[in-house]
């Protein structure tokens, strides 16, 4: 890391707190995300160059930073690239940083907004800085509740009733990491970020109520738990001040309990069920579907847990009365498969040429069997299914 | 009358002719429905190789069936022919001749259909569900290669009971893609693995993943002269990697891209992240189509790096989607996956949508 150099630290950009391998890239980037008119789209050199420019072509006034984090949307402080940053905003990005480096073992977040196919005018996205910000999110990521002293205090206490809202259905995340993804607000970050220096809180940070930080150290060897998934990297921030605790360890999935995901944030959320098996794995464990299935060497994960789509109706088949038609979709009630290679005479007549006509092919299904040939399969039905 | 019986009962949108009038988000997209879809979801669907005159479509489902339709050049589509496995199926696909068609089963068997008697035998038997399987037509072989969850890759010759050739793999196959002479496996725990085909098939590298979240669909794509040079790959977290084997740059030109999310931009509400269910490729354009438990279908232009069009919501995730040979068609079935994990999603509506040339052309200025 190139903490000691450039103004001991990377190149980072002030108006939303990502860094940069370089002060080159650093600086298109300003140029493209935040000093770019929103309506010619001319890259403009600094904050009050855009707004000057707005005013004078378009007849616009602007009057905060596009793409920037609250708090650094000034429009009038000329920054550019690493110059013009105010040195309070230095130092405590120094002093995040640091911390960042002491407190946490592992670090690789998760890619953030980068690379975004809509933005199809974006220079510096793509692959390089979608790796490298991770690195940096995180840091990053303190700088806000950092921001202005004494707005700081008002921040903190202000976030922190912010936090119970996102982290309602997981309350014991709180205690461990919050299971930190993408995309996060900073808010968030500050919270996990500043549990671990416990003791060596950082003067800014008397707001942060240490009752909020005892609650966490006191369960800090609980938690690099089963509970975080196999997908190490991405939702570390350890915050927590077992630094021999290198969180998020996959828990081996090999017993029959899955790992679970990590799909909690304020900002997103994960439209997948919580085991970390495939939609498919979890559907194929269900009592309908395993009905004509050889049943030793059963696949993995059978035990899985009730997945709560059981309910969907794997196991009311029993009870299900069969209505006239003969939910079975799977028998041929209907009459009509070709399927069962135990030669339906029916198809072998019209030569079932599956790309001749069709027309002959229709009465030759008609004639066959009624019996399913396939073994009795409980009406598992489409529940709700609309008769 | 349909030929496989299905009852009236299906089809909130009625049973399905040609879409409505309407806007609905059974078909948001007006396009054409197909007749007599399966009863069960849709997990997997494939169009007819140019080897072979006219468009055939086949689609497996939870329903233990596979289907055959063909697609007219009106628009119409006819049932064809079907058949039956004892377990859901997870995968089909062509011979190159079209003259055949392989399917795969949780029955932990794939069978080979032979179109033209229209009977199937097995030719293949794992010690779990079969996910995945591609025929593979080398200059000195042809097989069949079926990726499992029991943590095998088999190759099969299919005039034998026994594989050709077994591999290990590190973890259960989640899905694959073969484009001669290369082979991507996509495996749970965000496993990664290339092959390479010639001569006999063999690992060619293990990949660190690009994704940070449980895979879910790749697709091989070609480089301007149609040699397969790298892959796309989907992950339950709404977004795909696009990875070249060997780039010349690879900081640069390996990327990975969101979609499939709600809301947009819009940070005030959570995002809702939905899973990639199927990646596919134009075979002309080169263009990428993602389809996703979003219920919406999207193509992308990966050289551009850009966003062509996305489609309407559908009232239900989208499982599986395919070009048909010449990129004319698209089609898509739309039927619930089970992302959601309570149980309101209990009907299961398996139209599979073609998406038409007329569809398609409005997009050349895209392209172009």
């Amino acid at each position: 890391m190139g903490r000691k150099k450039k103004k001991q630290m990377k190149p980072w950009c002030w108006y939303c707190n990502r860094d940069f391998d370089d002060e080159k890239i650093l600086i298109q980037h300003q140029k493209a995300k935040h000093f770019k008119c929103h309506i010619c789209h001319k890259k403009l050199y600094t904050g009050p160059g855009l707004a000057i420019h707005c005013m004078q072509v378009h007849k616009e006034t602007i009057d905060s930073v596009p793409n920037a984090i609250p708090g650094r949307t000034d429009i009038e402080l000329e920054i550019y690239g690493m110059e013009g940053i105010p040195d309070k905003d230095m130092q405590d990005r120094r002093r995040v940083l640091e911390q960042k480096s002491h407190a946490e073992s592992q670090k690789k977040k998760q890619n953030q907004d980068d690379s975004d196919e809509e933005d199809d005018e974006d220079e510096d996205e793509a692959g390089p800085s979608s790796f490298q910000q991770p690195a940096a999110q995180p840091q990053a990521a303190y700088m806000p509740p950092m921001h202005p002293g004494p707005q700081a205090q008002g921040m903190l206490p202000a976030g922190y009733p912010g936090m119970p809202p996102m982290l309602t259905g997981v309350p014991p995340m709180i205690p461990g990491m919050p299971p930190v993804m993408p995309g996060m607000p900073p808010g968030m970050m500050p919270m996990g970020g500043m549990m671990p220096p416990g003791p060596a809180m950082p003067p800014m940070m008397p707001g942060m109520p240490p009752g909020q930080l005892s609650g966490p150290s006191s369960t800090t060897s609980d938690s690099p738990k089963v509970t975080f998934p196999a997908y190490t990297q991405p939702s570390s921030t350890p915050p927590v001040a077992a630094s021999s605790s290198t969180v998020a360890k996959p828990p081996a999935t090999v017993t029959s309990k899955p790992a679970t995901l990590t799909t909690l944030s304020a900002t997103s959320k994960l439209m997948h069920p919580d085991e970390d098996i495939s939609l498919e794995e979890r559907r194929a464990q269900l009592p309908r579907y395993q009905r004509l299935i050889p049943r030793p060497g059963q696949t993995a994960a059978v035990a899985a847990s009730a997945p709560p789509s059981g309910a969907v109706g794997g196991m009311i088949p029993a009870q299900r009365v069969i209505p006239p038609q003969q939910p079975g979709i799977r028998h041929p009630i209907h009459g009509q498969y070709g399927g069962p290679p135990q030669g339906i005479p029916g198809y072998m007549a019209g030569g079932m040429p599956p790309y001749g006509q069709s027309a002959p092919m229709v009465p030759s299904y008609q004639a066959g069997p009624p019996g399913p040939p396939m073994g009795i399969r409980p009406p598992v039905m489409s529940p709700g299914s609309r008769y | 009358m349909s030929l496989f019986g299905t009852n009236t009962g299906f089809g909130s949108g009625g049973t399905g002719v040609f879409g409505s009038t309407t806007t609905d988000s059974h078909n948001p997209m007006k396009d054409v429905e197909v007749t007599s879809p399966p009863d069960d979801s849709i997990s997997c669907l494939a169009f007819s190789p140019p080897t072979m005159p006219g468009n055939f479509l086949i689609g497996g489902s939870w329903a233990n069936d596979v289907r055959c339709w063909e697609v007219q050049d009106n628009g119409q589509t006819v049932p064809k022919a079907q058949q039956m496995h004892t377990g859901p199926v997870l995968d089909v696909c062509w011979s190159d001749d079209g003259s055949k068609v392989f399917t795969a089963s949780c029955d932990k068997t794939a069978k080979m259909w032979d179109l033209n008697s229209n009977q199937t035998i097995q030719i293949a038997q794992h010690e779990g569900p079969i996910r995945t399987i591609h025929w593979i037509k080398a200059p000195n072989y042809s097989c069949v290669m079926t990726g499992s969850w029991d943590k095998t890759l088999k190759f099969w010759d299919t005039r034998s009971p026994n594989p050709m050739m077994s591999l290990q793999m590190p973890e259960r196959c989640y899905c694959a893609d073969v484009v001669y002479p290369m082979a991507v496996v996509a495996t749970a725990e965000r496993g990664l693995i290339v092959y390479q085909l010639e001569n006999q098939p063999s690992e060619f590298r293990r990949i660190e993943s690009p994704l940070k979240h449980q895979h879910r669909c790749v697709a091989i794509f070609k480089d301007k002269q149609s040699k397969p040079t790298g892959f796309a790959l989907g992950s339950i977290e709404g977004r795909v990697a696009i990875h070249y084997i060997n780039p010349p740059n690879p900081a640069k030109d390996n990327f990975t891209f969101k979609c499939h999310r709600s809301n947009g931009t819009n940070t005030a509400t959570p995002q809702d992240i939905y899973a990639v269910n199927a990646i596919s490729f134009h075979p002309v354009h080169g263009t990428l189509a993602t389809v996703g438990s979003d219920g919406r279908f999207s193509f992308w232009d990966k050289d551009a790096r850009t966003k062509l069009k996305t489609s309407e919501q559908l009232d239900q995730p989208i499982t599986a989607c395919c070009f048909n040979n010449n990129g004319n068609i698209f089609a898509y079935a739309s039927s619930y996956d089970w992302s959601k994990v309570q149980s309101q999603y209990t009907y299961f509506s398996f139209v599979c949508w073609l998406w038409y040339s007329i569809y398609y052309s409005q997009l050349g200025y895209f392209i172009d």
